[in-house]
């Protein structure tokens, strides 16, 4: 089976200033349709920053990106934004989501700046979307006005709007209560079954982790331990 | 982005200026200022021009009119100035209008004497334009009476104390123009009777006029018996030149060449255009000034917007917006706010123009909507570019983690 989503030694450097900072360097990963990886590190181990890489928000210094087959680690802002909106899902530890839009607006925001002619009424589908999740009641409200818990699902339905590929969740329950961050974690993970959607999930928590099919454990900017 | 969604992208700057109202206003203020600024001096200047030009198109054709002065220099500039007695300006008399006369091809010859003065009678005042002429003036000034009659060349020669009122003085002195014929009028100590009332021609000047013979200025009106300028009639148009040059040998006999001049009406026309669009290109300039100042404004506050906005197009280049998309979506919003700006200016300058119409030929024109309209826009590109660019560049991995 070819991997949905293959990263060959993929480097990713900053300069802060004078100094070179390696923040992801040689990494090496398949990522395969439908699988549930969690990518483990602590703060500063170069774990969000290879989850951007994942979700073609960067690209890398060195190496080699392919998505579907594709080498994408070269393409320009407008072809790889395109890809994104069409293929990746992120989740966000702070929600994301955008104040002064409703909950209905901001999850049909994604099909906004969709280059293809969209296969769904994104009103309807959105709708469907907080049904499924429980907070259709709450379309018209503004972010700030209902919970954690509603908001994060108000986010992955968002995520979920373009029907991606991958679901990227960067510490989705890292905002939320000891009671709301399960649910949200067994709504995502239902998303597979679903949706048929590959889901990665970054986290700090062990606990979180091991929920996963495949985990890997990042330290400064290197893999671990591969495929615990 | 969609072609469709172009909608949705000025839908959404109207919706962040709501959220924002103050400082919407206050940003648009600098344009609707600018805007109203250029689109006001535009419509003064325009409409001052307009009435000039009229002024000397009802002169009628083939006209030639000598100035005191080097009024209109050879180049077609303006080199002295108007208005009588000013320096080294010659001043006809009677023996001018005598040899100019003499020149065959020219119709009729009309000296004029002119003041502004009060005219009393019924123990109202009004202010008078009176000017001393013949009476061919009638026919220079395409005057007809609508009540009495004009006066006639007896009456220049016999000094008859007459006089023919433009329609409006005559109806602000007798309440109806009509009950103004027979009566006496009192201009300068000179006591004068209304023989006839001019038709209603529209024009301030000219509906305000006292004409009378300019044999009976000689007086009080006119204790030195001058006169301000002399019009030829001249009867075919080819002669235009030929009665020019005459009148040039003519009066050089008595005078400097610098302080007189000998024009054509339609070398003034020019020459009121050419000034006119000199001091309209500086009232402008002056403008531009605010609307400079205006987009100043507007880049200011995009900067100020992008940096508070900084997560939402992290947000935003997350789920796919493009550079493009961020850039259109600001420039779009800097361009929304500044042609508000620029509406908003353009119907303030709209009333404040309907308003001094009354006092002021001043217009409004297609030129000053469609100035307001382009000018609003290119400042809204030009000063939204570099704060839509900074939010289009902003590295989407920095953006969403700004707090």
């Amino acid at each position: 089976m070819k991997p949905l989503i293959d990263l060959r030694n993929v480097s990713k450097t900053y300069w802060l200033g004078e100094t070179e900072v390696k923040a992801v360097s040689g990494i090496s990963l398949p990522i395969y349709r439908q699988e549930y990886l969690s990518i483990l590190g602590a703060s500063g181990s170069g774990k969000s920053t290879l989850m951007y890489l994942i979700g073609l928000l960067e690209i890398p210094s060195r190496g080699k990106i392919s998505f579907n087959g594709r080498d994408v680690s070269k393409l320009a802002d407008a072809k790889l934004s395109h890809l994104r909106n069409g293929s990746i899902g992120f989740v966000f530890q702070q929600f994301n989501l955008i104040n002064k839009f409703t909950v209905l607006e901001n999850v049909i925001l994604p099909t906004r700046y969709s280059k293809t002619r969209l296969k769904f009424n994104p009103k309807n589908k959105a709708r469907q979307l907080l049904k499924d999740f429980g907070i259709l009641d709450r379309q018209d409200f503004f972010p700030n006005k209902i919970s954690g818990g509603q908001q994060q699902r108000v986010a992955i339905a968002r995520a979920l709007i373009m029907n991606p590929a991958v679901l990227l969740a960067d510490e989705p329950t890292g905002n939320l209560d000891s009671k709301t961050g399960p649910e949200i974690l067994r709504l995502i993970e239902s998303l597979r079954k679903k949706f048929k959607t590959t889901i990665i999930m970054v986290t700090h928590e062990k606990e979180v982790a091991n929920r996963a099919d495949k985990k890997i454990y990042i330290k400064d900017g290197r893999l671990v331990k591969k495929y615990l | 982005m969609k072609p469709d969604t172009l909608s949705d992208i000025f839908t959404t700057a109207i919706a962040s200026f709501k959220r924002n109202k103050i400082r919407t206003v206050l940003t648009s203020l600098g344009i609707t200022i600018g805007v109203m600024s250029v689109v006001l001096l535009i419509g003064l200047g325009v409409g001052l021009k307009n009435y000039l030009s009229d002024q000397f198109e009802s002169l009628g054709s083939n006209l030639v009119i000598v100035f005191p002065g080097n009024v209109f220099s050879d180049e077609g500039g303006l080199g002295g100035g108007f208005g009588p007695g000013f320096a080294g300006g010659a001043t006809f008399d009677e023996k001018d209008y005598l040899n100019l006369k003499k020149i065959p091809q020219a119709d009729y010859v009309v000296p004029q004497f002119f003041r502004s003065l009060p005219v009393t009678a019924n123990g109202e005042s009004q202010l008078g334009y009176v000017e001393g002429v013949t009476a061919d003036a009638f026919k220079i000034l395409n005057l007809s009476q609508a009540y009495g009659q004009a006066f006639e060349a007896t009456d220049v020669n016999r000094k008859t104390k007459v006089a023919v009122l433009g329609f409006a003085i005559a109806e602000k002195l007798f309440s109806s123009p009509e009950k103004a014929v027979g009566k006496t009028i009192i201009t300068g100590n000179q006591r004068l009777k209304v023989i006839g009332v001019n038709a209603k021609k529209g024009d301030r000047e000219m509906d305000n006029i006292v004409l009378l013979p300019y044999t009976t200025t000689f007086g009080r009106l006119n204790p030195n018996k001058t006169f301000f300028t002399i019009f030829f009639g001249v009867n075919d148009e080819a002669n235009i030149a030929s009665v020019i040059n005459q009148a040039e040998k003519i009066l050089a006999k008595r005078y400097d060449e610098d302080s007189f001049s000998v024009t054509e009406q339609t070398e003034i026309l020019s020459t009121v255009n050419q000034v006119f669009g000199i001091v309209n290109a500086i009232l402008v300039a002056i403008g531009s000034i605010s609307l400079l100042v205006g987009g100043i404004g507007i880049m200011n506050i995009m900067y100020a917007t992008v940096t508070e906005r900084t997560k939402e197009v992290g947000i935003r280049r997350a789920i796919g917006a493009t550079r493009q998309d961020i850039l259109s979506q600001f420039l779009s919003e800097s361009v929304v706010l500044s042609v508000l700006g620029g509406l908003i200016g353009l119907a303030l300058a709209s009333l404040i123009i309907l308003v001094i119409r009354q006092f002021f030929p001043a217009a409004i024109n297609l030129l000053s909507v469609v100035i307001a309209f382009s000018v609003s826009t290119a400042i809204g590109v030009f000063f939204g570019v570099f704060p839509a660019k900074r939010a289009a560049n902003l590295p989407p991995i920095e953006a969403i983690r700004y707090e």
